[in-house]
């Protein structure tokens, strides 16, 4: 059994036809760090929520450290929560915030001295200490909430969307420095977030929710490059990945505007049974258009017109129109195309992933 | 930048404004300056501008006030009426307020319903339930108490609507917060819900005390004793009495005025936020 252990979980609201969540399974082990990723409404935070206790389990169980929790208050979860709005207590001091859990938790008031300046220091809030949260910028309430849950040293932290309110660049000094508090505490902590790149680059696994039912679970590079299906295919990278509805003659992939590639006969041969045509997908930096590559594929070259291009710095993402949709090649800086320019492409067939065109599930290749 | 027409409106507005407040003002203009004069001066200066300017300040300057704060219980009536407020401050937040929670953030069945109740409440003059509360109050043995004069002032529907109204808009990760950090529920609403409401709790006070402080007709019902009497039945008392002088009267009248003024002046942000908040004004 994991640390933490969800059998069957679900979730229905009152006078609606469909569950929130639907028989979620899953198995967290001790200090691993796992994210719920998914698009709003998914059902992410509402497990949270319920792993937390603020929402009833309809059915199934919930397992904390081998014990049951379906029916315990949240104080006695052994958990610590960080939320998306901070919650912090407006009317308290920096100091006061951290402080407060401990005090009702009676614990003896050095030892309550002792985590609170370990807590202010680790988190770099010396100078705020006896701030009041409104005098705080973002990034520091953020860190105040932080310093909440730590100093508490329960074995769950559980955080939901905590990141969401702050601008993207203290996004990302605020997600090294919850990956580095998570490695410092060795705490299980699952995190929930629609940002599928705070997913991937925080998780050790990653869960990805749609319509309250798990769509796949793994490892963040394992969901990367192994989709099981067409939406985590999808949500998962950015650039989205490129879709296509095509039909296969032998070895050929026909695409809808007649464009053709070529596959190597051990892949084509997985895919003779669908006959009615099938989905092939392809990450942008897969679509390559460097002389080496398109001297290697001579046989599957593309040609398309450059409609636009994101230039980003480390490298370029150009969109053009193909296969009778809006697609995107992500390139090196090095690689510079201009609206309009007409490029020739090659789509690496190994690279490829395909999907039955009804249940949208992977063909596994 | 205001155009030149702007500005002129501008002085124009100012210029009504000053004349409508000196009419509203002439009245406790004329109280202040006569309560420091005895009764031939004031008869003296009655039909002259000399009724609105206080008398030289020389050593009978208070002697209305000094007659009326030692010939008679004034200051006891004052006193008992702060004690009412205070008591009632404490106990109308307290109740009200857990009221006002309960219907701001516990889910109970009808909970709608009882907040229409109450708002309905709200409608209803203190004068038609006023014999009902007397009733009450004779049959349970509290008439001429402290108890009995409190007791059904406590609850107001006006104040839990006003903290309902309040507490609707706090938001419910705090108290998410809360409870993972070990804070029981009363606690909670002590410790989080107040100190967040500081400017209802404040709304809250000031009506009561004004409520308090104004009310004649349930203290002159309850109380027998002499003891207990508010600062208005206690004005009452004085006045009627026929050898308190004009002078006195005055004076009287205006030791029982300038807390309210001052309360007015203090708090006016609160009265009006109050005010605003539930669209209805109390007090």
């Amino acid at each position: 059994m994991g640390f933490i252990e969800l059998k069957n979980v679900c979730k229905k609201y009152d006078k609606t036809d469909k569950n929130a969540v639907t028989d979620f399974n899953l198995s967290i082990k001790e200090k691993e760090f796992i994210a719920f990723v998914g698009p709003s409404g998914c059902g992410k935070s509402t497990t949270l929520r319920m792993i937390a206790g603020f929402e009833e389990i309809s059915s199934g169980e919930l397992y904390i450290d081998g014990k049951k929790m379906n029916e315990t208050a949240p104080m006695d979860r052994g958990i610590s929560m960080v939320f998306q709005n901070y919650a912090l207590y407006p009317h308290m001091t920096v100091e006061k915030n951290i402080s407060y859990g401990l005090k009702n938790m009676k614990v003896p008031a050095d030892e309550i001295k002792r985590k609170t300046d370990w807590a202010v220091k680790i988190l770099g809030l010396e100078e705020y200490r006896y701030r009041k949260p409104k005098n705080l910028s973002g990034g520091q309430r953020q860190r105040v909430a932080l310093g909440r849950a730590i100093v508490k040293n329960q074995k769950v932290f559980l955080m939901d969307e905590p990141l969401s309110n702050l601008d993207a660049k203290l996004r990302v000094s605020m997600r090294n420095e919850i990956s580095k508090l998570h490695r410092e505490l060795g705490s299980t902590t699952i995190y929930v977030t629609h940002d599928q790149v705070e997913a991937m680059t925080m998780a050790d696994r990653i869960v990805i929710m749609k319509d309250g039912v798990i769509q796949q679970t793994g490892a963040p590079m394992e969901l990367y490059e192994h989709p099981a299906n067409k939406f985590v295919a999808g949500f998962i990278g950015s650039p989205q990945m490129n879709f296509y509805n095509v039909r296969l003659d032998g070895r050929t992939i026909i695409f809808k505007d007649n464009n053709k590639a070529e596959l190597p006969e051990t892949i084509a041969g997985k895919l003779s049974k669908y006959k009615n045509g099938l989905i092939m997908g392809i990450r942008g930096e897969d679509i390559k258009l460097d002389a080496q590559n398109l001297d290697l594929n001579t046989g599957s070259r593309q040609k398309a017109i450059i409609d636009n291009t994101e230039i980003m710095g480390n490298e370029n993402n150009l969109y053009f129109e193909f296969g009778g949709v809006t697609s995107v090649a992500r390139v090196s800086k090095y690689e510079v195309s201009h609206i309009g320019d007409t490029v020739e492409f090659v789509m690496m067939p190994h690279r490829m992933h395909f999907f039955d065109p009804e249940t949208e599930k992977a063909v596994v290749l | 930048m205001l155009t030149r027409k702007q500005k002129r409106n501008n002085w124009i507005l100012t210029a009504v404004l000053i004349i409508a407040s000196l009419f509203f003002l002439f009245p406790v203009i004329w109280m202040l300056a006569n309560s420091f004069k005895p009764d031939v001066a004031i008869t003296n200066d009655m039909n002259s501008i000399s009724a609105f300017v206080p008398p030289a300040l020389n050593g009978s300057f208070f002697d209305n006030y000094i007659t009326i704060l030692t010939n008679t219980s004034f200051v006891r009536y004052m006193l008992n009426t702060l004690f009412y407020a205070a008591v009632l401050i404490i106990l109308g937040i307290i109740v009200n307020g857990l009221a006002g929670y309960a219907l701001a953030k516990i889910n109970f069945p009808f909970r709608e319903r009882w907040l229409m109740i109450i708002m309905l409440l709200m409608i209803v003059p203190m004068e038609t339930i006023i014999t009902i509360h007397f009733l009450f109050i004779a049959k349970l043995g509290l008439l001429n108490t402290v108890i009995g004069y409190i007791l059904p002032m406590i609850v107001n529907p006006f104040n839990i609507f006003l903290f309902r109204q309040v507490f609707t808009s706090l938001p419910d990760d705090i108290y998410e917060a809360a409870q993972l950090d070990h804070c029981s529920p009363v606690k909670y609403f002590f410790t989080m819900v107040l100190p967040m409401s500081k400017s209802v709790v404040a709304t809250v006070s000031v009506f009561t005390f004004l409520n308090v402080w104004n009310d004649y007709l349930w203290p002159s019902l309850v109380f027998t004793s002499g003891d207990l009497l508010t600062a208005q039945i206690g004005l009452n008392a004085i006045t009627s009495n026929e050898n308190t002088t004009m002078g006195q009267t005055l004076a009287v009248i205006t030791m029982v005025t300038i807390p309210v003024i001052i309360i007015y002046s203090l708090f006016s942000k609160q009265i009006v936020e109050g005010v605003v908040s539930t669209g209805s004004k109390e007090g």
